[in-house]
């Protein structure tokens, strides 16, 4: 288990440009809309300051993206290279294929919210208590387990060439549908009921309940979790499905 | 012992049967060749002996315990057809990811050797040769040290000379007393690197023993010497003799028994020199067994 962990963080790291990127979006945008809206009125949906609403929903992104660049394209070329059934080979159980591949990919989501975090304190003067910075990376690091899972799923079932466009198209829908890119207030009236439901308005939720000082609502977590079990019970039977042949 | 069982074991993909009532036994210690042409169904009955096929019928052991409970007690070590290497990792950390998950793995310098890769060993695996990238895959067939080693078509689009310190390779592992199939379809390999040679076509067994025994099963031998002699009757009468073919001066005699044959004519008292004996390659032994048994 942890030998496959110490393979798959390797390998990830290895790849620099791809590290690089996973980190120099959500950070580069965080300056581009900070600049753009910061030290404008309070963002209404939240209450916060722009550059402080601005900063969850990029970490949001960034995370977000991490979880799913990393397990989608990935696992789908390695399915397709007969990697994975090589490994299906040896005593390595699908599950432990698996759950290493997540909680990888969840490390790598971890960069992109510590940075961006960073990069508002340094550069827009965001200030807060200690227990809240730490608090909202830990929640949002947590809650990036539900699209490492989906990443899996469809790293699983969509196949190779497919792959990429579907994690790319995933992420951009739940971005969008989740605030990140535009309050939810802004969607129209059948759009915005759904995007509550989704784990990405969920996700950013926690983080900008944490910086607004109060403890995230128990529907948001309860929400959260539903998706992690939905998920994640699909990941195991997806991958299954991939690697055993009919 | 037996390392390999297949009872009645039956595999369709849709319509298409790839495997139909096989039966088969494979003592432990031994080499064999699975020979076939392509769609023979060597690599289901392959996937089906690693757990990574479900047969639809009959029942396929390993040690005695299922395909699965032998993958992951680390008994079994496989080269598949298609089983490319991770991107991004040295020769010597993918040798090691392989030793850590098996209980009783051979040392990394043991299976760097065996598999020719020492020189190699801080190489990263996905910009190797082709050649070499086979040596990486069957270092990582072997670096479990499985009791049971299953080779998909090793040596597919191996240069010839790839090929022998491959087969060099995987003897050197076999002496240990380890259990190894391979598949392939080429015929000198299964008859020089196999004890035993099973012959599939059409999904099923059409034929099963060593090399010799195929070859002299189907279209026998053929001798051919000078006579210097008139007459040439009587040769017909030898022990084992098919056919005589008759060109001047030169005999050529179909035999199922050269030895005997060969014998018979030295002490026939005839004048006879030059005497050359071939065996029936086993190209036209295979051609032979698949065309009339296979369908």
């Amino acid at each position: 288990m942890l030998g496959y962990l110490r393979l798959e963080l390797r390998r990830m790291f290895r790849d620099r440009r791809f590290v690089f990127f996973t980190i120099a979006v959500p950070v580069g945008f965080y300056l581009l809309w900070s600049n753009t809206f910061g030290g404008a009125d309070a963002e209404p949906s939240t209450g916060l300051p722009a550059q402080v609403h601005l900063m969850v929903s990029m970490a949001a992104f960034g995370a977000i993206g991490a979880a799913l660049t990393t397990t989608g394209p990935r696992l789908a070329a390695e399915l397709q290279s007969g990697w994975l059934r090589q490994l299906q080979a040896t005593p390595l159980p699908r599950r432990t294929v698996i759950f290493t591949k997540i909680f990888a990919s969840m490390v790598l989501a971890l960069p992109p919210l510590v940075l961006v975090s960073l990069v508002a304190a340094l550069t827009q003067d965001v200030r807060l208590p200690a227990a809240e910075w730490i608090g909202m990376i830990a929640l949002m690091w947590l809650a990036t387990l539900p699209f490492a899972a989906l990443g899996t799923i469809i790293g699983s079932l969509a196949g190779g060439d497919a792959s990429q466009p579907v994690t790319v198209g995933t992420y951009l829908t739940l971005s969008a549908l989740g605030g990140l890119w535009m309050p939810l207030d802004e969607l129209p009236g059948g759009l915005r009921a759904v995007a509550h439901w989704l784990p990405s308005s969920r996700f950013a939720q926690i983080g900008w309940d944490v910086v607004g000082g109060h403890a995230p609502a128990a529907a948001v977590g309860l929400v959260l979790a539903g998706w992690t079990l939905a998920l994640g019970g699909g990941a195991v039977a997806a991958y299954r499905r991939a690697t055993l042949s009919a | 012992m037996n390392a390999i069982v297949f009872a009645n074991v039956s595999k369709s993909y849709g319509r298409v049967t790839a495997v139909r009532s096989l039966d088969l036994t494979i003592d432990a210690g031994r080499t064999v060749a699975l020979l076939g042409p392509n769609g023979a169904g060597k690599s289901t009955s392959i996937a089906m002996l690693l757990g990574l096929t479900q047969p639809d019928s009959g029942t396929v052991r390993v040690f005695g315990r299922t395909p699965d409970a032998a993958v992951a007690a680390g008994v079994v070590g496989a080269m598949l057809q298609d089983g490319a290497l991770v991107p991004g990792l040295t020769v010597r950390e993918l040798v090691d990811f392989v030793r850590n998950l098996y209980p009783e793995p051979l040392g990394r310098d043991e299976v760097l050797r065996i598999a020719g890769l020492t020189e190699l060993a801080g190489r990263r695996a996905d910009r190797l040769s082709g050649g070499q990238a086979q040596r990486v895959r069957f270092a990582i067939a072997i670096a479990g040290a499985p009791r049971l080693l299953v080779l998909d078509e090793p040596t597919a689009a191996m240069d010839v000379e790839s090929r022998r310190a491959f087969w060099a390779s995987m003897r050197a592992y076999a002496a240990g007393g380890r259990t190894i199939l391979f598949a392939t379809h080429y015929l000198e390999e299964a008859d020089e690197n196999a004890d035993r040679v099973v012959v599939m076509a059409g999904g099923r067994v059409v034929g099963d023993g060593t090399a010799t025994e195929i070859k002299a099963r189907t279209g026998g031998s053929t001798i051919r010497f000078t006579l210097d002699g008139p007459s040439t009757a009587g040769l017909d009468r030898l022990p084992g003799v098919t056919a005589v073919e008759v060109h001047g001066s030169t005999v050529l005699l179909r035999t199922t028994d050269a030895d005997a044959t060969a014998q018979a004519v030295y002490t026939s008292g005839l004048p006879v020199r030059g005497i050359e004996v071939r065996a029936a390659d086993l190209e036209s032994a295979f051609l032979d067994l698949t065309r009339t048994k296979g369908h």
